[in-house]
């Protein structure tokens, strides 16, 4: 691929990735432009190429003048203590509520709650059912892998995505939905997080659900040591 | 040699990519080569470089882009916006005093 050693050393430097792209595009239609103007010139296209790529600059040249704007570096690399120490809580929260807001809202609508609970029909229960398992099997793994990509992207040291998903395990979000048969009142629908630190002991009877969920929030930290072998 | 003297002619680019775009738009390759073509050959350094330079003038406001296909090559094209119009003026008063302050200095009998 073109400008492979131009595109690490800028993605390591901390310029975001969106800025790296435009720059290496912009750069290979530029390439493009002075091969062919020096193959008009009469070059064979072995000339015509160094040639073009002499004048198009270094790759320390090239990587040199765009570090000088500080303003082209990602928010991950200039403050990674607020992406990977405090967005993690701060996004699984917002993302769980996003989540089950809907259905707090349509319940609220459509008149099913009461001092008594909820009075759920069927469709409400099996939605709420989708929601939770959702919530509780694929929201954080989602967020832990997002995480990692993002350092990933960056080439960031391991410890941040590895604090961020720390973090997340840690938040432990729990999502629940319980219903009695349609036509009942009762039950409930809710979130729960850092469960563990209130009451430990609810960990062993949940600790099947706990443990799937730590291992699929691991998951993603699988990825990143594959991919940095697989760059080393 | 020529690098020695880098820091005299820093901020040239930016003024003369505003200059060059007040009259038209232009795409990346087409301004490096009106550079080097009205500068005699004497502004040429790595042509690439002034991609940065580019995004940097988009990114403070001096600057607008559109991708444009001309001839069948779609390429990102630069023009001046109203407040690179203000930064264009105030760039060449303050480069032509310069220019005339250092022309005393050098010419001074």
């Amino acid at each position: 691929m073109r400008f492979e050693n131009l595109r690490e050393v800028l993605l390591a430097s901390g310029i975001a990735p969106r800025h790296v792209r435009r720059y290496l595009a912009e750069l290979s239609e530029h390439l493009d432009d002075l091969t062919r103007q020096q193959r008009d010139a009469g070059y064979d296209a072995e000339d015509a190429a160094s040639r073009a790529r002499a004048r198009l600059g270094s790759d320390t040249e090239l990587a040199s003048a765009m570090l000088q704007h500080k303003q082209f570096r990602s928010i991950a690399t200039r403050a990674p203590w607020a992406v990977f120490l405090l967005l993690p809580p701060v996004a699984g929260i917002a993302a769980a509520f996003a989540l089950i807001a809907p259905l707090v809202l349509a319940a609220h609508i459509g008149r099913m709650t009461s001092p008594h609970g909820i009075l759920a029909p069927l469709w409400f229960q099996q939605t709420a059912s989708a929601v939770t398992l959702l919530g509780n099997l694929v929201l954080v793994p989602l967020l832990a892998m997002r995480f990692v990509m993002l350092a990933d992207r960056q080439r960031m040291a391991r410890a941040w995505p590895l604090l961020a998903v720390a973090l997340l395990v840690l938040l432990d979000l729990q999502f629940q939905a319980d219903f009695p048969p349609p036509g009942h009142r009762g039950g409930s629908l809710g979130i729960g997080a850092a469960l563990w630190l209130h009451h430990p002991g609810n960990l062993l009877n949940t600790w099947p659900l706990a443990l799937v969920q730590l291992a699929l929030t691991l998951l993603p930290v699988l990825y990143l040591c594959w991919t940095r072998k697989r760059i080393v | 040699m020529a690098s020695d003297f880098s820091a005299l002619s820093s901020g040239l680019s930016e003024l003369m990519v505003l200059r060059l775009l007040q009259r038209q738009e232009m795409y990346g390759y087409e301004i490096v080569q009106a550079i080097a073509e009205r500068t005699a050959q004497v502004l040429s350094p790595g042509e690439g470089v002034v991609y940065p330079l580019l995004h940097a003038l988009e990114k403070s406001g001096a600057l607008k882009s559109r991708r444009k296909t001309v001839g069948g090559r779609s390429r990102i094209y630069y023009s001046l916006t109203a407040r690179g119009a203000k930064r264009l003026a105030a760039m060449a008063d303050h480069w032509s005093a310069l220019n005339g302050a250092v022309g005393m200095v050098l010419h001074a009998v």
